[in-house]
């Protein structure tokens, strides 16, 4: 017989109080047990939404690449025709010839155009051939044709021809480094520059001359930069230039940020809506987490200074045969801690198997709704709407809201259970250590 | 001195009742030898309760001495008392004061285990000692299942587990039937004579006190008379009688 068997004979002496404190304890216990994983699920899944969003809102600034008095022009990639599926992706996009370019170099008030050719490589290791005119009036109006992240070697220069600068990814498929040479299509091309991997990813960028030669593409380009000389000309230009050819996609700088605005505050009020919801996820979980301690110690208090009250000649008996007050403290202690454990177990039985339907009663219901940017056949950019924690996403489970009880959840729940039922029973147990025993034999 | 077990010397004991001074024990002096069977009478209020509660170290003298096999109790911290109490006292209440979540057994083996005596040692002493009470065969039962009487022999076997120098009985026959009480004060004399326990107890009954060897009167805290007792039989009963045919 130890302090373990009189703890439980107490507890058993009194079944149904027992009982019931056991029941109201566990009920305090298990939002103590379920709510921080299910705040936590609903954290994951939010921050999913907002990192969606992120993402659109970053996308929808990259279309944003014009200034006022510059317009953009090309055909559109084929992959975005309707009639062309998803596994065509890899279409060679259409370019345009000189026959345009002089065309459009005639319209009033263009200042002029800076052509670039991006064709995707037909090598083994696919890798974007990139030509940018080398010309001093192309580099001065739209300087960022070059690489902006040269890491070894230099970026290339007015006049330069036969020479190619690559991703670091690239120059690795080739094994090649600062004054080596690339057969590119059997042309012969002298490393002069490393450029990092990103921002761009696998590319071969090169004087617009070699890239048309190499691509078989003589004169043609895949897309025009054109500088207008007023901004209040642009509309004119567009309408020029549209009307030359109704298939060629013209943007300008004005419309680009027409177009992206609405957008931006389209996500700009998801991004929001979700924080706020996190925040008030987060708040009301707290806040319940803070009523099941209190709860839980007050339960024990009460419960306990009953016990302490209703066990005064007992008290007093085993401190007249020569119980320490350690001795007393720690018998009430005990009892009150074993009280709090055995709710524990039974809060986290209930949690193992209650928590989606107990966590959505307790939570609120996190923001599933994020978007994803997607570009129409005719250009327009539009957000796609995106739904989360309902049902697996894309075949995979990893989205649904999928809060559990693991092992050590279980621990820490126990833990807290002794911690709490420690604390709830102090005052109680140091108040029967304290207790004369003159007084504890006096009292009926 | 070295035969003593308990000598008080000057016991006062004073304590407030509302704005009122009341002073339960005055200039209180007795010597217990070893071995002695002490009976403490007196009227309502006169302080046998309070001596008894002085002695078993549950309350504080306000002046005086108080030893116990030489060690004077009234100087020393609650912190020391308590060891005290577990090892030289054994009380025997009027109501019996048992656990009634723990059987007979138990509770015998509380005292020891509160004395830090190892499980083995401690099962095998409870029911020797409830062998002795004459409650073989009685150990699991539980408070609630025992007679009186037997209630009082379990907390008898629980006073005397640890071999306590003195045994302070407070009216251990208090609640019972003349049967029982018969039996209680036999069996206190018993373990008196048998064992050498020192025993002082509380009583208001004339009979019971006849069975000890001494009997102490006090009056408004003091003592007034201290005799030495012609052992009667048992209470002249019926039953003793036709022991003694």
């Amino acid at each position: 017989m130890g302090i373990l068997t009189r703890a439980t004979r107490n507890l058993a002496r009194r079944k149904t109080r027992a009982l019931i404190v056991i029941i109201a304890l566990s009920l305090a216990l298990t939002l103590l047990i379920i709510l921080p994983p299910s705040i936590d699920a609903r954290q994951v899944l939010t921050q999913k939404v907002i990192n969606s969003i992120i993402f659109s809102d970053g996308w929808i600034n990259s279309t944003v690449t014009l200034s006022a008095t510059e317009i953009q022009c090309d055909y559109p990639p084929p992959y975005l025709s309707s009639t062309i599926s998803i596994s065509d992706v890899n279409l060679p996009q259409p370019l345009m010839n000189e026959s345009l370019y002089d065309k459009i170099s005639s319209i009033p008030d263009v200042t002029s155009i800076v052509p670039t050719l991006d064709v995707l490589s037909t090598a083994n290791r696919s890798y974007d051939i990139y030509g940018v005119p080398l010309d001093n009036v192309s580099l001065t109006e739209d300087p960022s044709i070059l690489p902006s992240n040269i890491t070894a070697g230099r970026n290339l220069r007015v006049g330069d021809s036969g020479v190619v600068i690559l991703d670091e990814e690239t120059a690795k498929n080739f094994s090649v480094s600062i004054g080596g040479t690339v057969s590119i299509s059997g042309r012969n091309l002298t490393v002069v520059g490393i450029e990092g991997f990103e921002p761009q990813g696998y590319q071969a960028i090169m004087s617009l001359t070699d890239a048309q030669a190499i691509t078989n593409a003589t004169g043609e380009a895949s897309s025009y930069l054109l500088f207008v000389d007023n901004m209040d000309n642009v509309n004119t230009v567009v309408s020029r230039i549209s009307s030359l050819d109704p298939n060629l996609q013209v943007s300008d700088g004005l419309s680009q940020l027409d177009a992206a605005q609405p957008l931006e505050s389209q996500i700009n009020e998801l991004s929001q809506s979700a924080q706020n919801n996190l925040n008030q996820i987060q708040a009301t979980g707290l806040v319940e987490i803070g009523i099941a301690i209190i709860a839980d110690v007050a339960i024990i208090l009460f419960i306990m200074l009953y016990s302490v009250r209703e066990r005064t000649k007992e008290i007093g008996t085993l401190k007249a045969m020569g119980a320490s007050n350690i001795t007393v403290l720690g018998q009430f202690m005990f009892e009150g801690v074993l009280l709090s454990v055995i709710a524990a177990v039974a809060a986290i039985a209930v949690g193992v198997f209650g928590v989606p339907t107990l966590s959505s009663l307790l939570l609120p219901t996190p923001q599933q709704v994020g978007v994803n940017p997607e570009t129409l056949p005719n250009g327009t950019v539009i957000l796609q709407r995106m739904t989360w924690g309902s049902k697996p996403f894309l075949g995979s489970g990893s989205n649904v809201i999928s809060a559990s009880i693991t092992p050590e959840i279980m621990l820490i729940g126990l833990g807290a259970a002794v911690l709490l039922g420690a604390l709830g029973s102090l005052y109680p147990a140091l108040k029967a250590a304290r207790t004369r025993p003159a007084e504890a034999m006096r009292y009926e | 001195m070295s035969d003593l077990v308990l000598k008080i010397e000057n016991l006062t004991k004073t304590y407030k009742l509302g704005k009122r001074d009341v002073q339960p024990l005055t200039n209180l002096n007795l010597e217990v030898k070893k071995g002695e069977f002490t009976a403490i009478m007196g009227p309502s209020g006169s302080g046998k309760t309070t001596l008894l509660n002085v002695i078993g170290c549950i309350d504080k003298a306000s002046n005086g001495k108080v030893l116990i096999d030489n060690v004077d109790i009234a100087k020393l911290p609650e912190s020391k008392l308590y060891k005290i109490r577990r090892d030289k006292i054994g009380f025997i209440f009027q109501n019996f004061n048992l656990v009634p979540y723990l059987n007979a057994r138990e509770n015998v083996e509380l005292a020891m285990e509160l004395a830090g005596k190892f499980n083995g040692q401690r099962k095998q002493r409870a029911k020797d000692l409830l062998a002795t009470v004459g409650l073989s065969g009685r150990e699991q039962h539980r408070p609630q299942r025992l007679s009186q009487g037997e209630q009082q022999r379990v907390a008898i076997a629980r006073a005397l587990a640890n071999d306590p120098a003195i045994i302070l009985a407070d009216e251990p026959t208090g609640n019972l039937d003349a049967n029982n009480k018969r039996e209680i004060v036999k069996l206190l004399a018993d373990l008196n004579e048998k064992r050498g326990t020192t025993i002082i107890m509380v009583t208001h009954d004339e009979q019971v006190a006849a069975q000890t060897q001494r009997m102490l009167y006090l009056s408004d805290g003091k003592i007034i008379e201290d005799k030495q007792t012609q052992k009667e039989s048992l209470f002249n009963s019926p039953s003793k009688s036709k022991e003694a045919n």
